[in-house]
């Protein structure tokens, strides 16, 4: 039997839908569902119900053999793990934003700028990378609010339309990256359930190539 | 000042059971390296910091352990056993009959993240092989590795074997810079396809090049692969690779244990060290690897000695937790006669080999 951890949220209907159209169905009703874990009638596959940011985790311990989780997540982690599928949805930018007008990626006001994020150690790598001081804050939700009230001079999150970031007066000041979901698949399961694997990523990949042709 | 209770991360005590679970199969595995005439080597638990950076490379120096002895060198607690290991052989036993079979089993200390059982002191129990003819040292090397498996009562272990040259003699061709050469192997490693598109069409290569960086983390499954590869490649030190892969492969086979190896061309993680064959160990129902090795004939020539050199370790902390419920029966050879009538009857108990249990 082959675990396959998926986020719960937004991601779980089109992780669903390509799981469907890849033959694998699981005969109760996933999203509306209380339970975290389901099994096709085969019992060839149990997927097993997670936070996004845990799906790297679960995979790359092993629990699950593989996942679906955000480019986003992964960067993150760090986890040791095998992504071998771009699975084209949940597009979304991991984005350095501002107040309105603001030019640079280093508040110039301050010896070291402050940024809050979800995402610290993304963020960390990138100012790091480019020799700019940075005074990582912490944040789990509202991540706009920091600059309004001062909190900090920058913030690193997903932008998807820059609906929420133009509302609160806020724009995109660089890309860090661009992520989208993507197959991740445990290093030990790759060897040792190579060929439940291997179908897998095939079936996955004619989906998505379907998926961008139509 | 923190609580003296405190256990420091990535530090772990193991007492009762798991104590002796740990010395049984520490025990069953050396015995198989002595089955195959490896002899004991106890190098010491720290050396100068030098040696380890010439052995692993730079890349994992931040997870080493440094400290400054009182004369102002700079020391480090091992990080692994092959540095130390080569330059012993390089230098005390450089004028010793070829080819030299040696075995550890210790602590190893990595400032890392502790993962899958295995904390920033964990243990290692390894082999190295140095002088020796390269496909009968590879081979030989890799049927110990398969005895642990079995010794140990492991069954669904597979070995993913792969050569640094294949990759190797595919990117000499290219003549890229450094930095994209690490930026290529990052998305090999983690078989990124998206990432390999992104990085090709930056890349100023002939079309017949791409077509090789994209089949290579494909290119991975039982003796087919090595004709597939064999398709894409001309340049002689990727060929040469193939015919030693196959070679190992076709000795596999006919010893009946080629199920248990995957060749896998986009294997090129590790240590800077290797130039040769690459292995990596997993078990069903462990996410993580369990055994690791490869060839690094440069290694030696480090400390002054050109010699070919392969081996491997296995993480005891990893395999203890897979096999700790088949070792039931360990330390349960003939329980101790309680003695309350005495020290005279449990001193003569003692003499005639018999267990006691003082219950004065």
């Amino acid at each position: 039997m082959l675990v396959i951890a998926l986020c719960k949220g937004r991601f779980l209907e089109p992780s669903l839908a390509a799981l469907e159209k890849a033959g694998i169905r699981f005969p109760e009703d996933v999203a509306t569902s209380r339970k975290l874990i389901f099994e096709t009638e085969d019992k060839r596959f149990r997927a097993i119900l997670v936070k996004p940011v845990d799906v790297a985790t679960y995979v790359e311990y092993g629990a699950a053999d593989v996942g679906i989780a955000g480019r986003d997540v992964i960067m993150e982690s760090r986890a040791d793990l095998l992504q071998p599928l771009d699975l084209n949805f949940g597009q979304v930018k991991i984005a350095i934003a501002g107040p309105k007008g603001s030019s640079s990626i280093d508040g110039s006001d301050h010896p070291t700028v402050r940024v809050a994020t979800k995402y610290p150690r993304i963020t960390l790598d990138y100012y790091n990378a480019r020799g700019i001081p940075v005074e990582i804050i912490p944040l789990s939700g509202s991540i706009e609010l920091a600059p309004l009230i001062g909190l900090a001079d920058r913030i690193v999150d997903l932008v998807e339309t820059g609906r929420t970031l133009k509302e609160n007066g806020l724009e995109v000041v660089e890309v860090i990256a661009e992520s989208t979901a993507r197959l991740l698949v445990n290093r030990a399961g790759y060897q040792t359930k190579r060929d439940e694997v291997l179908q897998l990523i095939t079936s996955l990949e004619k989906v998505v190539q379907c998926g961008s042709s139509t | 000042m923190k609580a003296y209770t405190q256990i420091p991360p990535g530090t772990q005590i193991l007492i009762g059971r798991a104590a002796q679970h740990r010395r049984a199969l520490e025990r069953t595995i050396c015995s198989v390296f002595e089955g195959w005439s490896y002899e004991e080597i106890i190098p010491p638990i720290f050396d100068y910091y030098d040696v380890f950076v010439k052995g692993m490379g730079t890349g994992p120096e931040e997870q080493i352990y440094r400290f400054i002895d009182r004369e102002g060198n700079i020391l480090a607690l091992r990080p692994e056993f092959t540095s130390l290991v080569a330059k012993t052989v390089a230098t005390r036993l450089a004028a010793a009959a070829k080819p030299i079979r040696l075995f550890y089993s210790g602590e190893v200390l990595r400032f890392e993240k502790p993962k899958g059982g295995r904390q920033r002191e964990f243990s290692q129990v390894g082999i190295e092989h140095y002088g020796g003819e390269s496909k009968t040292a590879d081979v030989e090397t890799l049927l110990i590795a398969v005895e642990v498996f079995e010794k140990i009562g492991i069954k669904g272990f597979q070995i993913n074997l792969g050569s640094v040259d294949f990759f190797g003699g595919v990117v000499d061709r290219m003549e890229l810079p450094e930095s994209q050469i690490a930026e290529l192997k990052e998305v090999l490693n983690v078989k990124d396809q998206p990432g390999l598109e992104s990085l090709l069409s930056k890349l100023s290569l002939a079309d017949r090049r791409k077509k090789i960086l994209r089949a290579i983390p494909h290119l991975t499954g039982g003796k087919n692969v090595i004709q597939e590869a064999r398709e894409l490649v001309r340049n002689p030190r990727s060929v040469e690779a193939l015919n030693h892969l196959e070679e190992i492969y076709m000795i596999f086979e006919r010893l009946d244990l080629a199920q248990h190896l995957t060749i896998d061309l986009g294997e090129i993680r590790g240590f800077d060290y290797y130039t040769g064959i690459l292995f990596r160990a997993y078990v069903r129902d462990m996410g993580f690897e369990v055994a690791s090795g490869g060839r690094y004939d440069g290694l030696p020539g480090q400390f002054g000695e050109d010699l070919p050199a392969v081996g491997f370790s296995f993480s005891l902390d990893r395999l203890q937790q897979i096999v700790a419920p088949n070792l039931k029966s360990i330390g349960a050879e003939s329980p101790a006669v309680k003695v309350d009538n005495g020290f005279e009857k449990a001193l003569e108990l003692r003499r005639s080999g018999k267990a006691v249990k003082l219950c004065l």
